[in-house]
């Protein structure tokens, strides 16, 4: 062996070798490229949309910083922050406590985990318009049981879409029907993935299933469960199709989430200036959120290799 | 005594999990299968004088057809495209040990463009297919997608890649293949189920969009499924028939699709985070 590597390469083999160490850095370019179209080009042209003025969807010179002061001034986009801020928070906080539950309940049942995991993918896997659409009709007084129910009940219909005060917990009600199962999921593998010896350790010394999840099986679930949680907070934050289907971020500001109000300033009322100034904002914020995200995934995909 | 309470406990917490998780999309289908003048009689939990009307009008005046059709074409070629880029890119970051930390660099970079939510980046979107002069095409929607799409290729296909033990690849080499032929010999048939499960998440996560196809489009002529979708929701009045039809439709290939890779579920959601 040791003769055989200190012989010299000859001509073929030190070609072979340039070529070898050349070999992936080639594979990078085209990748390379088609993620450059998709991130630092568009973000190029929205940083040079956000310093422009616009008028009717028509370029109309520089704007200096003149968009990015008039949304800190503008009290609609605060109120739109407000309403996103409550509805990630709440809708994260829900969605992990119900999925840790159900993960924690079912963990040892091995049995039919196969048909109840299909089931509950069905919420996250559909698009999210058809969860809107699904959504819409249940609620819609033509169309639905939920007033039906109540009516019967005495109760008198909530028609929870249309009013200020309902609209919003309708929605939250809806992500909630569609994400939990991502977090049981998610929570469920890290359970399974636990090392068995230290939990059965505890349970011999003598501890109560409640000193055991919060002492033992709560800090060896943490990495896992950050993922999940920091992914959905990313992703709860972009919420846009399902309330573009139910109630277009009314009535009035009720469920206009700052997703929805971008839209329409950008789409509706052509504001590109305005409309790309926010969204960078935003997107400073969120790319913050994403590098802890990376992290956090990096560090965990490495420990359940 | 305890155990003993458990298992009732849990099978009830089981079965209206699953309940609460399939009521809604049957009642949508029950939806779809009734008449106007039916739903209007007051809702049901069994499709009384079940007729397809809500179906066949869906693809007679509300142009279906078209929405499937573009659907098909651009999320088959942004697929196929960002696993013929993504793959070896994702395969140079396992196998090799790249100069100036371009390995952490690489993969951090896929990842960010997989995480920021759309809405954040369609206004420049809007303005770089403007530019191209490729707003309301097919073209214009595969070419964002296939960015979007590769930037998940190399992050699962990265994590498939780097579980193959690198001795099979080695002794393909020690054998006299070359890097290449190695990388098409061996690891690719090894990668085939990881392949397989990566790009039906890339067809699940494409067919879903409706953010960026609704900005991008405003004709038949390119607007996809789930764009269509939302035209049958007027302002005034909303076409529950059809409405309901169309979920289905722009239901059905996907929940098809995510049974074939429910193993791989956690996974690709987590982007190989959690295994």
């Amino acid at each position: 062996m040791a003769t055989k590597t200190a012989v010299a390469p000859t001509g073929h083999r030190a070609r072979r070798w340039d070529r070898d160490r050349l070999l992936p850095y080639l594979l990078l370019i085209p990748a390379g490229l088609a993620l450059a179209l998709v991130s630092a080009y568009p973000i190029y042209e929205g940083v040079r949309a956000s310093l422009t003025q616009y008028l009717y969807g028509r370029a109309h010179g520089s704007a200096g910083l003149k968009n990015y002061t008039d949304v800190m001034h503008d009290s609609t986009f605060w109120t739109a922050m407000g309403v996103t801020t409550k509805f990630v928070f709440i809708c994260v906080v829900v969605e992990t406590l119900l999925g840790l539950g159900l993960a924690l309940l079912v963990v040892k049942e091995v049995k039919g985990i196969k048909f109840i995991r299909m089931s509950i993918l069905a919420p996250m896997t559909v698009a999210p318009v058809v969860v809107g659409v699904i959504w819409r009709l249940i609620f819609s007084s033509e169309t639905g049981f939920v007033d039906p129910v109540f009516t019967a009940l005495g109760l008198g219909a909530p028609r929870m879409l249309t009013h200020e005060a309902t609209a919003f917990w309708g929605l939250v009600m809806v992500d909630v029907w569609e994400w939990t199962p991502l977090l049981f999921l998610i929570c469920l593998a890290g359970l399974q993935g636990l090392p068995q010896e230290p939990l059965e350790a505890a349970t011999v010394d003598g501890a109560g299933p409640i000193r055991v999840f919060f002492n033992h099986t709560l800090p060896l679930l943490i990495p896992v469960l950050a993922v999940g949680i920091i992914l959905r907070l990313i992703d709860a934050i972009g919420t846009f199709d399902q309330i573009f289907v139910l109630t277009r971020g009314g009535p009035g500001t009720a469920t206009q989430l700052i997703s929805i109000y971008a839209y329409n300033t950008a789409f509706n009322f052509t504001d590109y200036g305005h409309g790309a100034a926010m969204l960078i904002a935003l997107l400073v914020f969120v790319f913050l959120l994403v590098l802890v995200a990376v992290s956090l995934m990096r560090r965990a995909a490495r420990k359940s290799a | 005594m305890k155990s003993r309470l458990a298992t009732p406990m849990r099978v009830t917490a089981l079965v209206l999990v699953v309940l609460v998780c399939l009521l809604p999309f049957w009642w949508m289908f029950v939806v779809s299968l009734r008449k106007r003048v039916d739903i209007f009689s007051g809702p049901s939990l069994w499709p009384s004088h079940a007729t397809f009307a809500n179906y066949t009008a869906l693809f007679s005046e509300y142009h279906m057809g078209a929405f499937l059709t573009n659907s098909t074409i651009v999320v088959g070629a942004s697929v196929l495209v960002s696993l013929l880029i993504g793959t070896p890119a994702a395969y140079a970051l396992a196998r090799f040990k790249l100069a100036g930390r371009l390995n952490s660099f690489g993969l951090v970079g896929a990842l960010l463009v997989r995480m920021v939510p759309p809405i954040l980046l369609v206004v420049p979107f809007y303005i770089v297919l403007a530019h191209l002069g490729l707003l309301d095409s097919r073209l214009g929607l595969t070419v964002i997608y296939t960015g979007i799409n590769t930037s998940f290729v190399i992050w699962m296909m990265q994590s498939f890649l780097a579980e193959i033990p690198s001795e099979i690849e080695e002794a393909a080499l020690v054998d006299g293949d070359s890097r290449w032929t190695a990388m098409r010999r061996i690891m690719l048939p090894l990668a085939g189920p990881g392949l397989a499960a990566t790009s039906i998440f890339a067809v699940i996560t494409t067919y879903n969009d409706f953010l960026i196809a609704l900005t991008m489009t405003s004709t038949p002529q390119a607007q996809t499924v789930p764009v269509g979708i939302s035209t049958l929701i007027g302002k005034i009045q909303v076409q529950w028939g059809p409405m309901a039809a169309a979920g289905i439709i722009g239901a059905v290939p996907i929940l098809i699709f995510a049974m074939a890779v429910q193993r791989h579920f956690v996974r690709g959601m987590t982007m190989g985070a959690v295994k």
